[in-house]
């Protein structure tokens, strides 16, 4: 589900919504500790080595992504907004000065048993969301994903 | 200014489509080959803009072109447009992986296991 609700900004933004099978409150809770983040943050197969966590508005979460093919990927979180068991804010670069860090907004809908997680993400461009994308893409064939790709253009060929 | 086409942002496709007046010709192009006097009705703008956006488009292989009798008729190009769609998956694949391993990983923290050690 990529559609975006709140299609203000569509030129420089990305929406991924999803539904997840627990109560918003647990949900929650898997974003605000890096013992939980660390087991689930990233696409299948990588893996995280924290250097620096700070669950807090003004915090830093200071780590390294490890690609299956063995590459790594600095990453630097800052979270803007913390509203708990709502709404997290946060800014998303390559390290504290990074000027194309950009944000990204998760909102937790509670529906019981389930919880919606919608992620908005912003860049300050249209053209750093481009790039973004290259870069993302760019962290995806590292992963596992580089025969969805291969099938993909096979197929339009 | 709008409509007009600078010639840094001809490099590739994602500069191409960068430009929203671009894209509004890569919408109306969706729905159907235009010849560019249908493209200038549709969209409101002057021609010489235009046929400047088209000719940024054709370079990126995101729109081609053929004749048809003293007419150029202009549609969708797949190869430009594979890389875009390409690289827009990588994002969403990202958070797509990651959302499906976070419903996993609650699932076990349901029992109230809120232990856990990192990977």
């Amino acid at each position: 589900m990529t559609n975006s609700p709140y299609a203000t900004t569509p030129d420089r933004e990305i929406v991924i919504a999803r539904t997840i099978d627990a109560p918003r409150e647990l949900v929650f809770s898997a974003f605000t500790d890096v013992r939980h983040l660390s087991r689930w943050w990233g696409p299948d197969g990588f893996t995280t080595t924290t250097r620096s966590f700070a669950f807090r508005e003004g915090g830093a979460w200071d780590f390294v992504m490890h690609a299956p093919d063995g590459s790594h990927y600095l990453n630097w979180i800052v979270w803007r907004e913390i509203t708990p068991p709502e709404r997290i804010a946060l800014m998303h670069g390559e390290s504290a000065q990074d000027p194309d860090a950009f944000e990204s907004i998760f909102t937790f809908v509670d529906h019981g048993e389930t919880t919606e997680i919608t992620m908005r993400t912003v860049f300050p461009t249209a053209a750093l969301r481009a790039r973004a994308v290259e870069q993302y893409h760019a962290i995806e064939l590292g992963g596992q994903t580089l025969d969805c790709l291969a099938a993909y253009v096979a197929e339009h060929r | 200014m709008a409509g007009m086409a600078r010639a840094a942002t001809t490099s590739d496709a994602f500069n191409a489509i960068a430009e929203p007046l671009r894209r509004d010709i890569l919408d109306v192009l969706r729905a159907g080959d235009r010849p560019v006097l249908e493209l200038v009705g549709e969209l409101g703008i002057a021609q010489p803009s235009v046929s400047k956006h088209l000719k940024v488009l054709r370079e990126v292989h995101l729109v081609h072109v053929r004749e048809a009798g003293r007419r150029r008729i202009y549609s969708l190009d797949a190869r430009g447009l594979r890389s875009v769609h390409a690289w827009a998956g990588g994002f969403e694949e990202f958070w797509n992986e990651s959302f499906d391993s976070l419903n996993a990983y609650v699932q076990g923290l349901k029992g109230g296991d809120t232990g856990g050690t990192p990977r």
